[in-house]
Formats: structure tokens, C-alpha cells, sequence
């Protein structure tokens, strides 16, 4: 559609990607949430409320152990529990048994080998959610025990046991720029970081409903955040032409990744437990079995040599890391791919050699989590960071100041160059600016058990999906203005939480001039928008943002001859705002946009359109590391303030300070929102979020003893947002889910080591890990190493 | 995932409920909080539940020299009540720190002890109290003193088919010119809704030269069950707290404890967690 504003204008709308519309809008403003009433009034309809006539509940007979080859199932005293009517195990399955998303090393259920503590051995459909599980814990396998390995690191040694055919590595990546080992540095750090993974904590648990049409259509309706990944799956298994499966998004209670990839398994048992009772059924994770079977973040172990001058300036980084990607690839090499070149940070450093392994193990499989590889690289990069900072004897603030990318040095380790301006430096200093870095720093402070820290955290992070996963990104939307006036928006992309539904409606209603009310956006559906991807990557608004503005411009080109008929002037001379369609420089002359879709009704005019969008292409050299890995880029700086008992090692988040480069603001509450969510995301994972794995299992699959911060917990959280730099998205606006919670940690990190004087390299900083890291400092250590001589001494008998 | 409750009885009586929980099936439920949990996760079975809810167990009142407690008193009424924050500081304290707010509306006394939890948060305060469970049976009343309540983990001296009435708490006031402190304190890497992972309840009679009295230290979450830490009441009785009997004492509570691994702390970090505790209770008490 041709646009004939003044040239100025022009360029601008351009880079904005948004149509003509004046900025006064909805744009940037903070109304009601279209989902919020329902979801706090208890409303809002999730899978497990959902019911239907003769529908059953389903199950999962699942593996104690880790490690193990199968010999026989027996299902008798699973079949005979009253209330059972189907009980299957891998030879039920009418098409593929397999869930793999890339590679095909996954089954739905096993056949012959148990890989790690959870794998599915047979699915059970009952009456009731009781009798299901009853006979599921009835179902009796016998199981061989194979050798195991749990440590990544071991699993890539020679000779560790093998836990698919193919050995361990699943693959391999490396960045390589300038040379590190002929690179000169005055001050080198050498560290091994041993970061651990984190469990969603959504709080709706996995679940989905399957409704069967005979044996030749499928309807889903899943929790998740890829119903297209759901439709592939169940077409797998089911052996069904993908039309044939109609996956409908369900009002999902979180995600955070953990929706991304999994959500095809629990859908795909029950689709088959569906075909074959033929009557629809229920399959809803209990909150152990979930913790249990479910992706994880992924641990690594990263290993780092960075060296940099006297005068603060690095000089070279070599970052060597492994994933533990479990039994399974999953989705972890391409969290391994974003991992890679996440490695260095926003900083300019002249030679890099980064390497990245994704190993197989018997632990839980990893899979996509909110950052997706870059919060474990950044923690790492920024404990380095602030390692040479002390080294070389400056402030880890001004230490950054000297290597932060900025207008002049703008390329990133894989050499690609960002466009002006970069805002890593504004960032850094905002949220330095909102702690009160200088004011805490010149203040004198007391030595006693309770200490005070604070401690940066500064991410780069690749908007969008990585240039090997761009094949997906791509997203549909279909706009349609009712006779009324008013708006229907379906996108590809789904509400799990977040604020898609919010920032497609914002969208919308910013591009047709109308009030934001007026825009109802529907969750999708696989039989009303194309493919769309995942919703992750934080590229919900951005995807779905411009398919809607493709599809307001294709429906713009039948609206406005209408509406300029109205007018009595050209279509091109049309502007939309306030719910008016007016002239453009007459603001006197207009008419309700709701009489133009009254007057395009009584024509029967086509007031529909579709929208696409795909992002641009890019070169990158996956041998290298080398090219373009994503289309724009977003800084994030958070530096927390930390209160740490350095007896008895516990800490308390006080406040994060959380400046954001998001381009533009679309809705500023769920924007806020995101930022705040993911701050205590990210401190509970670098704090009290432990994974404890015993060979495999999950000893803590439990909010009991799993811990995530309460709002006792939540520190205050001070934003300031940065916009402008440019992104490719709806109205200039960048991706805001993972950048809000990827530098948390570090920074959390970087304040207790602050505040305590040792390094701390294991994530995440229990009150036993910081107190072992006091080492003999501790003034009680002694009474440790006392009672262990006595132990030795005495032999005594074992405690309990 | 599966609880296999068959049936809910709501007894008017004492008598009624004694009568129902002479079956083998049958457990008595207040507040659920720590049960409902294990029924689920098959830690424990019962296919009828006896609502203690309509016995009138609730309540605290004065008796004679003594504080009465009823079992089914739920830990935000105790720690809201006048009299128990007056004398017995520590419970009340405790009693606020059970769970989180709605845990505490509905948790009671009577559960967190029959519970049997190492962890459990009152059992400290009612160990350096002196307090003695009611228990009621078939039978009759027995009372059994709370230093002999704990068998272990999830096991108590109440027997299948009995049921705890109360708490009895003796009033103490301690000589003119004593100075009394009296703490619990508790341990965890989250600052609400969560299990200790080493509690410490104290109580000290300071007399006019600063020298202890008595002292009474009760530690949770540091061996099979809730313990009092004699060998450290030993090593500190009749001296001033300074920084040798603090040190003293730190070395002997390790003899009183018998800490675990297990998956919420290492016992290296308990053992610390326990001297820190200690040493800070008893400076507190030094700087009165």
C-alpha cells in the first residue's frame, strides 16, 4: 500500500513498521487486561476443570530408575482395577512411538530401554483420576539395570557408558574470532562454574483433553505453548494427516518454557488413549509426576580463561561449556546454540574462542526455560567479569564501563554489528543510577554477620529465534471487523500467562484507531491460523504483532476507499484514531470507524484479512560461530542490593534495580509484569531453586521442599525502561520475557560475593553452598571439622 | 494421587470419637494440613477420618498454676493470644511461623505435635516449657511430658486409637530481680512457608550477677526428633554467658544433636546452623 507522508514521516513509519495511525493510541498505555477478571475471580476455565460426558482420565506407568533395559511389562493387575479400560504400552501405538522434536531418539513409551527416572513404560484410562493412577502404580516391569552416568562432564569422557548407541555428544558448537592463545593480558582469570537448572514451577500443571471423531479427526485442547508442536505429535503417534488433528489452546497457567516442548508428550498419550476407547480423554500431570518427567533448565558446567589489561580492557575469553541434556535431545541443542553465542556478554572482546557441548546423561531431559541457555552463560560471563574487575583493582561498575559495547565498538563475539544506537552503556548506567551504586559504594559500612552487597548483572540477548531455528519463525494472524465495529484478532501465537492476548489487542487497536475494548483476541486454534512456531524465544508480541499489522494493512486496502467515500476524500488521505477514520491535517471532517464497518457490512465487503510475517534472513556460519545468529538485540542490566547472614549464610534479596532496552513500550503494565516476574524468577533460581538429583530422581518433587520465592521473598523492583534502539518489530517494540529475567542471578550473585569477600561458583546460593564457601572464614567451621575427627575417631554408629 | 478416604465421621464427643478411632483405619484430622498431604502422597493411609472439629478442643485458658492449650487451637490463634505471648513468648513466636497465614489458620497444636515431625515448630518452645500432652483414651486421661512425647521421625508416644486433649503448660515466675529471655528462632532458605532446617528455642533465667540460673535450650530439625540440649544446659548452667561459655557450650550442643543429609541441608551446615543459633541466643542474653 503506497504511503504519500512527507518524507521525515515516512522514514520514521517505516522503521516503526506500524501503519498509519496517530501516536495518540492505546500504544504505551496501561489498560485493563482483557484476561484479568476472569483469571482473579477464579473464572477462567483450565484444562482440568474442563469435562465431558463418558470422558476418562488418564495415567502414566513410569520408571523408578535412571538407567535400564526393559524386559517385561505385565499390565494384569493394572487392567483388573475397577474402572480401568484401557491400559497400553508401546506396541498399542497406531502410528510412530516417538516424541523427538529434532531428533528422533525419544519414544512415547518405552520399548526396550529406560533412560532416565520417569520414562513412560504404559498409559492407563479410567473412570476416575483415582482408579487411573492405582493402576498405574499396579502396572510391573522388569527392569534391568544398565550402567549410568549423571555428570555431563564424565558422560563426554572415553569409556563413560553410553546412554543412546550413538555415544554422548549430541553436538557440538564453537565461536572463533581474533586468537586467544597468542592474545597478551596483564590479569587472567581462570574459573569452573557449576550452574544448576531450575524447574518451571508453572502453576497449572501440565494437562490437555483429547476428543476423538471415530478413528479419523482428533480435537486437543492443550496447555501449552506450541499447539502446532501438539498437532504435530498427535499426528505422529496417531498415524493422521496433520488437517486431521485440531489443536485449541487452552487458558494456560504458565509456561515459562516448560510448555514449549513437552506438552506433545502428555497430548500424544492421551490421543492414543482416546483412538483407542474412542471416547475423549482427560490427562492432567499430578504436581510430583510433573516435577518428575517434565524439561528442566539445563546445568552446564562452563569453564573459563579471560584475560584482560591493566587498565581494565579485555583482551581475550575463552568459555568452554557442557550441557547436561538428560536422557533425551529434546530441544537442548538448540538451547546449546543460543547458549554458544551468549557466552560473552554485551562486551568488546577481540579474541574469543567459545566452545559449547551438549551432552546426553541419565538425568532428566532439558528443554526450553525462560532464557533459554543465556541465563547460565551470563552468570558465568558476569562472575569473570567482576573476577578481573577486583583483579585489576577497579570498580566492576567502571570495569564494565571500559568493555561494554557502545556506538563505536558495536560488534558482538560473532562479529555481527549492532545498529545504532546501543544501549548497553545507558542500561547499565540507568539501573547503577536507580540502585544507587556510587551512594551505597561511599558509604562505610560495619563488619559483622550481617552484611550488605550489591552486584551487576549485564545480558546481551538475541531477540527472536537463532539463525538455526529461523525456519520457525514466521506467524499468522486474521483480523475481521464485525458490522458493529467491533475486532476479532486470532493469532498463532498463545496466551500462557504472559500478556500476548494484552499486547495483540494493544496492537490491534493502536493500528485501526480504536479503543482497545473493542478488540476481542481469541487463544488459536490450528484449524483457523497457519503454523506460527512456538511462543517463546519472547517473540510472542513481536511475531504476532506483525502478522496483525500485515493483516490491518491488507484489510486497510478495502476499509479505506470506504471509509474515504464517507469522508469524501482519497483513501490515502485516511487516518485512524480514537475510533474515528478522518482526514488526514482536517481533524475537523471524520466518522466512526464503527459506521465504516456498518457502511462495508451493507456492501458486502470483504472485511476480513490474513497476516503473515517472517522474520528476515541473516548469514551465519555455523562452523565459526561467525554471522548474524539473530535480527536485533536487547541489553538488560540488573544489579541487586542483598542483606546476606554470613553465619548461617542466608540472603535476602532486597531490591533489584532492572534497566531495559525493549525499544518500545506496547502495554507498560504487562511490561512492568514481565520485568518484575522475571527478576523473581531469576533470584529464585540463582538462590533457593535447587534440583536435588539422586542418581536421576528428583528428590524434591514438591513446593515443599522445591523452593521459588514467595512474596515475602520478592525483592522491590525499580525499572527503568529505554526505548528507541531499533528492532523489526510491531511500533519499534522488542521481546521483554527472557531479558527479564536473564542477568537476575548474576547479579544476585555478584552481591553476595560483594558482601562476603570469597567467590561463590555454584548455582544456586543455598545457605549450605554460601556457608561452605566461607570455608574456615567461618567463625563455627571448626565445630564441623571437630565433629567429623570425632566421627573418625569413634567410629560412632550411623546418625539416622 | 490416590486417596483412598472412604468415609468422614464429624463426632460430637470425645466419647464418639474414641469409639471411631478404635478402628484400625480410622486417624483423627483438625486441620489436615501436614495429613491431607501425606494421604495423598501415601506417606500415610486411613480409610475414615475423624474430624475433630466439632469436640470443642479449641481454646487457651488459665488452670491454676498452669496454661491449658486445647489441641485443636490453631497456630494464629496461639500466636495471637495475650496470655501465651506473655509467658510463653517463644510459642507464640513458633505458632507465627508455621507455613504461611493459611496454613496457620488452620494448623493446630494438637496436629503439629501428633504429626512427628523433627521440624515441628512448637515442639521446642513446649520442650523448654515443660509442658505435658493430655492424652485421652478409651480408657481415661493420661498426661505424658513432652520430653517423652517424640519417638521419632513421624512416630509419638500417642497410641492407635488415642487422641491429644491438650497442652499443659506450668506457670513459672521466676524470683524477683531475674531477668527472663526467652527466643525461638528458626532456620530456612525461604523467609516464610518453609520447613526449618535448624530451630532453636531458648530460655534463660539471668540472675542480678549475669550468671544463668537456669537455662533451657530446645533444637528442632537436627535429630530424629524435636531434642533438649542438656550437655549445652550443663556446660552453661551457673555461669555468665560470655565468650568462653558460649564456646563451651557451641562444642557440647554438638553432643546433644545427631544431625542428617538429607535433601533440604547437608548436616555440616545443621552442626553450624546449631552453634550459630546458640551463640547468638546466648549474646543476646549476656546484653540482656
Amino acid at each position: 500500500m503506497p504511503r504519500r507522508d512527507s518524507g521525515a514521516r515516512r522514514k520514521a513509519v517505516r522503521s516503526d513498521h506500524g501503519p498509519r495511525t496517530t501516536d495518540h493510541g492505546p500504544l504505551g498505555g496501561c489498560h485493563e487486561r482483557p484476561d484479568a477478571r476472569a483469571k482473579v475471580a477464579g473464572s477462567t476455565r483450565y484444562v482440568a476443570d474442563l469435562a465431558l460426558p463418558g470422558m476418562l482420565h488418564a495415567a502414566a506407568a513410569v520408571s523408578p530408575t535412571a538407567a535400564a533395559r526393559l524386559v517385561a511389562l505385565d499390565t494384569a493387575a493394572a487392567r483388573a482395577v475397577a474402572g480401568v479400560v484401557a491400559v497400553l504400552t508401546a506396541a498399542d501405538i497406531p502410528g510412530a512411538n516417538l516424541v523427538g522434536v529434532i531428533f528422533p531418539d525419544q519414544p512415547l513409551l518405552v520399548a526396550d530401554r529406560v533412560r532416565m527416572v520417569g520414562d513412560r513404560l504404559a498409559v492407563v484410562a479410567a473412570r476416575s483420576p483415582e482408579a487411573a493412577w492405582r493402576a498405574a502404580a499396579l502396572v510391573e516391569a522388569t527392569l534391568e539395570p544398565l550402567p549410568a552416568v549423571h555428570d555431563p562432564v564424565a558422560a563426554l569422557a572415553a569409556g563413560a557408558a553410553r546412554v543412546h548407541d550413538g555415544g554422548n555428544l549430541v553436538k557440538a558448537f564453537r565461536v572463533a574470532r581474533g586468537d586467544t592463545r597468542r592474545a597478551r593480558a596483564d590479569v587472567v582469570v581462570e574459573a569452573v562454574y557449576h550452574v544448576g537448572g531450575q524447574e518451571h514451577a508453572y502453576l497449572e500443571p501440565q494437562g490437555c483433553l483429547a476428543i476423538p471423531e471415530g478413528r479419523t479427526r482428533i480435537t486437543i485442547v492443550a496447555s501449552c505453548q506450541c499447539p502446532f508442536y501438539v498437532q504435530q505429535a498427535v499426528a505422529r503417534v496417531l498415524g493422521l494427516p496433520l488437517a486431521a488433528v485440531r489443536v485449541e489452546q487452552a487458558p494456560t497457567g504458565g509456561g515459562f518454557g516448560g510448555k514449549e516442548d513437552y506438552p506433545s508428550e502428555p497430548a500424544a498419550c492421551a490421543a492414543v488413549l482416546a483412538f483407542a476407547t474412542g471416547r475423549p480423554v482427560r490427562f492432567v500431570l499430578p504436581r510430583e509426576l510433573d516435577m518428575q518427567g517434565s524439561t528442566k533448565r539445563h546445568a552446564m558446567v562452563i569453564r573459563h580463561r579471560w584475560g584482560a589489561s591493566r587498565d581494565g580492557r579485555l583482551r581475550f575469553a575463552e568459555v568452554d561449556t557442557v550441557l547436561d541434556a538428560g536422557a533425551y535431545a529434546g530441544i537442548s541443542t538448540v538451547v546449546g546454540e543460543r547458549a554458544n553465542v551468549s557466552a560473552i556478554g554485551p562486551y568488546h572482546v577481540p579474541n574469543v574462542l567459545v566452545t559449547t557441548r551438549v551432552a546426553y546423561t541419565d538425568n532428566l531431559f532439558g528443554g526450553a526455560f525462560r532464557g533459554f541457555g543465556a541465563p547460565q552463560v551470563t552468570w558465568a560471563a558476569e562472575a569473570t567479569i567482576d573476577r578481573l574487575a577486583r583483579a585489576v583493582g577497579l570498580d566492576p561498575l567502571e570495569f564494565r564501563r571500559r568493555n561494554v559495547l557502545d556506538d563505536r565498538r558495536r560488534r558482538t563475539c560473532t562479529g555481527q554489528l549492532l545498529p545504532r544506537p546501543v544501549l548497553a552503556r545507558a542500561c547499565l548506567d540507568r539501573a547503577a543510577e536507580l540502585a544507587g551504586w556510587d551512594e551505597f559504594h561511599a558509604r562505610e559500612r560495619a563488619a559483622g554477620p550481617e552484611r550488605e552487597g550489591l552486584g551487576i548483572g549485564l545480558a546481551l540477548y538475541g531477540c527472536n529465534l537463532h539463525h538455526g531455528g529461523q525456519h520457525l519463525d514466521r506467524s499468522s494472524a486474521v483480523v475481521i471487523v464485525q458490522a458493529d465495529g467491533s475486532v476479532v484478532v486470532r493469532v498463532g501465537l498463545t496466551e500462557i500467562g504472559q500478556g500476548n492476548l494484552t499486547a495483540c489487542q494493544t496492537i490491534a487497536a493502536q493500528a485501526l484507531g480504536v479503543d482497545p475494548a473493542v478488540v476481542q483476541v481469541w487463544q488459536p486454534d490450528t484449524t483457523t491460523v497457519a503454523d506460527s512456531g512456538p511462543t517463546v524465544a519472547s517473540r510472542g508480541a513481536h511475531a504476532s504483532g506483525m502478522a496483525i499489522l500485515d493483516a490491518v494493512r491488507r484489510l486497510r486496502a478495502r476499509l479505506d476507499p470506504v471509509a474515504a467515500e464517507l469522508l469524501g476524500c482519497r483513501p490515502d488521505q485516511v487516518v485512524l484514531a480514537n475510533g474515528r477514520a478522518a482526514i488526514a491535517g482536517e481533524p475537523g471532517r471524520s466518522v466512526e470507524v464503527a459506521a465504516v464497518a456498518a457502511e462495508m457490512a451493507a456492501r458486502r465487503i470483504e472485511a476480513a484479512a490474513t497476516g503473515w510475517y517472517r522474520s528476515r534472513p541473516r548469514r551465519f556460519d555455523a562452523e565459526s560461530g561467525l554471522g548474524a545468529p539473530y535480527e536485533s538485540y536487547a541489553v538488560a542490566c540488573h544489579v541487586a542490593k542483598v542483606h546476606v547472614d554470613a553465619e548461617l549464610g542466608l540472603i535476602r534479596v532486597a531490591e533489584v534495580a532492572a534497566a531495559h532496552d525493549v525499544g518500545r513500550v506496547i502495554h507498560r503494565g504487562a511490561l512492568e509484569g514481565q520485568i518484575e516476574g522475571g527478576v523473581v524468577q531469576g533470584v529464585g533460581w540463582g538462590t533457593t531453586e535447587r534440583l536435588a538429583l539422586e542418581r536421576g530422581r528428583l528428590a524434591n518433587p514438591s513446593f515443599t521442599d522445591y523452593l521459588i520465592p514467595t512474596a515475602a521473598d520478592a525483592p522491590k523492583v525499580t525499572i527503568a525502561v529505554l526505548e528507541g534502539a531499533p528492532s523489526g518489530g510491531p511500533f519499534g517494540a522488542k521481546g521483554i520475557g527472557e531479558p527479564s529475567l536473564i542477568p537476575a542471578a548474576a547479579a544476585v550473585r555478584n552481591a553476595v560475593v560483594a558482601a562476603l569477600g570469597v567467590e561463590i561458583d555454584t548455582l544456586p546460593l543455598t545457605p549450605p553452598t554460601v556457608v561452605a564457601a566461607l570455608g574456615d572464614a567461618h567463625p563455627f567451621a571448626w565445630v564441623a571439622e571437630e565433629e567429623n575427627e570425632d566421627a573418625r575417631s569413634a567410629a560412632a554408629p550411623a546418625s539416622r | 494421587m490416590d486417596v483412598a478416604i472412604q468415609e468422614v465421621v464429624r463426632p460430637a464427643t470425645i466419647a464418639e470419637a474414641l469409639a471411631t478411632l478404635a478402628r484400625a483405619d480410622a486417624r483423627p484430622i483438625a486441620g489436615g494440613t501436614d495429613l491431607m498431604v501425606q494421604l495423598r502422597d501415601g506417606r500415610r493411609h486411613a480409610a475414615c477420618l475423624v474430624d475433630l472439629g466439632r469436640l470443642g478442643l479449641g481454646g487457651v485458658r488459665r488452670d491454676g498454676d498452669a496454661v491449658e492449650i486445647g489441641a485443636a487451637t490453631t497456630m494464629d490463634a496461639i500466636a495471637g493470644d495475650a496470655a501465651i505471648r506473655g509467658w510463653f513468648p517463644a510459642l507464640a513466636s513458633a505458632a507465627g511461623q508455621v507455613g504461611g497465614w493459611p496454613i496457620q489458620c488452620r494448623a493446630t497444636l494438637g496436629g503439629n505435635l501428633a504429626n512427628g515431625s523433627p521440624a515441628a515448630d512448637t515442639a521446642g518452645p513446649l520442650l523448654i516449657a515443660g509442658a505435658g500432652v493430655i492424652v485421652v483414651a478409651p480408657g481415661g486421661r493420661r498426661r505424658v511430658p513432652i520430653a517423652e512425647f517424640f519417638l521419632g521421625p513421624g512416630r509419638t508416644a500417642l497410641r492407635q486409637g488415642e487422641l491429644i486433649a491438650a497442652v499443659r503448660l506450668p506457670l513459672a515466675e521466676p524470683p524477683a530481680g531475674r531477668r527472663v529471655v526467652e527466643r525461638f528462632v528458626k532456620v530456612g532458605p525461604r523467609r516464610e512457608q518453609v520447613i526449618s532446617v535448624a530451630s532453636l528455642a531458648g530460655r534463660a533465667v539471668v540472675g542480678r550477677d549475669g550468671a544463668l540460673e537456669q537455662v533451657r535450650i530446645a533444637l528442632g530439625s537436627v535429630a530424629p526428633t524435636p531434642v533438649r540440649a542438656t550437655a549445652a544446659e550443663r556446660a552453661l548452667c551457673g555461669r555468665r554467658p560470655d565468650a568462653a561459655a558460649r564456646r563451651d557450650a557451641v562444642r557440647a550442643v554438638q553432643r546433644d544433636i545427631a544431625p542428617i543429609d538429607d535433601v533440604r541441608a547437608p548436616a555440616r551446615y545443621r552442626r553450624i546452623a546449631v552453634a550459630v543459633l546458640l551463640d547468638r541466643f546466648l549474646r543476646e542474653v549476656e546484653r540482656g
